[in-house]
């Protein structure tokens, strides 16, 4: 029996992770791997005090979908933590993750600085694959 | 009789990210009212503060990353992740808060006596050597722990903020000459402080990680702390015991789940008190906490039980979850830390 194979996504709801979750489920069924979309809770949203809603799973998986994806093969995480720890979490074993993908630019990173950059510090310390999606032309 | 040391506040009015973030000047003013509450008054002593050098910053943080934040703040700052903010001052916030710790252990050798506070923001404990998170950009404690290994010494840090002191675990990884010892609530931002992170190849079980569930409630902190981590604190002697010392595993606090009392705070500072080798060689950080009206309880409870000062708080909390999670987590640990000593071999 072949073990699952999982490509990992981030997601916070921006317009830069909605065009990764396209490009992660595209990538998903060309390799015959499962989806796991992964919110990341930090400190202010865990208590309520974002200043924005509540991130939408639904809107993610529906993206998957349109990409082509089964949605039984999408799974929908919500994670505590700072999105990298929570992405290199998900993707550790035992499940086999084989590809990790994130948008250029979450919600609160700044263009022009390293600091806060996710997809930066991933790629950085990651150990499998890491993808960074620029944004799609359409979110401007 | 000890004295108090206080340095600090450091914070009052830089680094002010507005009225819609916890993290504000607002819990300065509640921890001095903590301190005020002891009733010392002119026997608490206020050392003089300066900002921490680059040099001292660096023996914990990527020249790089230092670099960044400056200039980042210098171009006007902003937001750094959707918790985390700089503001144009908030460089020199930094610094002087990594500096109240420095100016804190040196008042504290100078006297030979004594228990330091250092009511300071931004907090610390979240910042890693290369990243600013968490609220945090300076990680304040590692900073006047790395002052000390630099010395040859050992120093314990102990941290009960509600969060896992991710960035000081990760800075002290592979350090022999630091022992890490947190209690968290798990699940909770950031994420680690599972009990199978006991520390590198260099040293390992000195990182001791006791998750705790929502609704733990003081009790069960304490069993954490004296109980489980003690064993581990006597074999590491150390020469300084620093603590983390947030407050936001208080039951009213709006971001943790856990159940403490001001009282269960002043049971805590008299087990870290058993750890400290002689007087002289305790001080606490502020990190977390951000409801005032408990910081300034807690404040006043915690130094209240170091030094026989203040009023009597409210009785220490008991019945919560956790004991049986701990127990099944030592053997985790114990584990975790024979896998590390098979990767380095005999």
């Amino acid at each position: 029996m072949t073990a699952e194979r999982f490509v990992v996504v981030g997601y916070d709801g921006s317009a830069d992770a909605q065009s990764a979750v396209t490009w992660a489920a595209e990538a998903a069924v060309a390799l015959g791997a499962r989806l796991r979309v992964v919110h990341a809770v930090g400190l202010l949203e865990h208590a309520g005090l974002s200043g924005h809603g509540e991130v939408d799973g639904d809107v993610a998986c529906r993206l998957a979908a349109d990409a082509g994806m089964d949605r039984d093969d999408v799974e929908w995480l919500v994670v505590d933590g700072d999105p990298c720890g929570a992405l290199l979490r998900t993707a550790e074993p035992p499940d086999s993750t084989i590809l990790l993908v994130v948008g250029s630019r979450g919600s609160g990173a700044h263009a022009g600085t390293l600091l806060g950059s996710t997809s930066l510090e991933l790629a950085e310390h990651s150990s499998i694959p890491v993808t960074i999606v620029p944004p799609s032309p359409k979110a401007g | 009789m000890t004295t108090l040391v206080v340095a600090g506040p450091t914070g009052l009015a830089e680094h002010d990210g507005g009225t819609y973030h916890p993290e504000q000047p607002s819990r300065l003013f509640a921890a001095m009212d903590g301190v005020r509450a002891l009733g010392l008054e002119d026997e608490v002593v206020y050392p003089p503060i300066e900002e921490a050098s680059l040099a001292e910053l660096s023996r914990v943080h990527a020249p790089a990353y230092l670099a960044e934040l400056e200039a980042f703040c210098a171009r006007g700052g902003g937001d750094i992740d959707p918790d985390t903010y700089a503001r144009p001052d908030s460089w020199t916030a930094a610094r002087r808060a990594a500096g109240a710790g420095l100016a804190a252990l040196a008042e504290l050798e100078r006297r030979g006596e004594g228990v330091a506070f250092v009511p300071v923001r931004p907090p610390g404990h979240h910042a890693t050597a290369d990243r600013a998170m968490g609220f945090c950009l300076v990680n304040n404690v590692a900073v006047a722990a790395a002052s000390r290994t630099a010395l040859g010494e050992r120093v314990l840090v102990v941290d009960w903020d509600v969060h896992h002191g991710n960035g000081t675990q990760a800075i002290f990884w592979d350090d022999p000459d630091v022992l890490y010892v947190s209690t968290h609530q798990h699940p909770l931002f950031p994420g680690t402080g599972r009990p199978s992170e006991v520390g590198g190849p260099a040293a390992p079980g000195l990182t001791v990680n006791l998750p705790l569930p929502p609704g733990a409630t003081g009790d069960v902190v304490r069993t954490a702390i004296d109980g489980m981590a003690r064993q581990s604190v006597e074999e590491f002697a150390p020469d300084w015991v620093l603590v983390s010392c947030g407050f936001d595993a208080h039951q009213a606090d709006p971001l943790g789940e856990l159940e403490l009392s001001s009282g269960d705070f002043a049971e805590l500072a008299r087990v870290v008190a058993e750890f400290a080798p002689r007087p002289g060689r305790l001080a606490l950080f502020l990190e977390g906490g951000y409801n005032p009206v408990s910081i300034a309880s807690s404040v006043e409870a915690t130094l209240g039980a170091l030094l026989g000062a203040g009023e009597r708080p409210p009785p220490p909390t008991s019945g919560g979850p956790g004991l049986s999670q701990l127990r099944a987590d030592r053997s985790e640990r114990l584990r975790a830390i024979d896998r590390v000593h098979m990767e380095v071999g005999p």
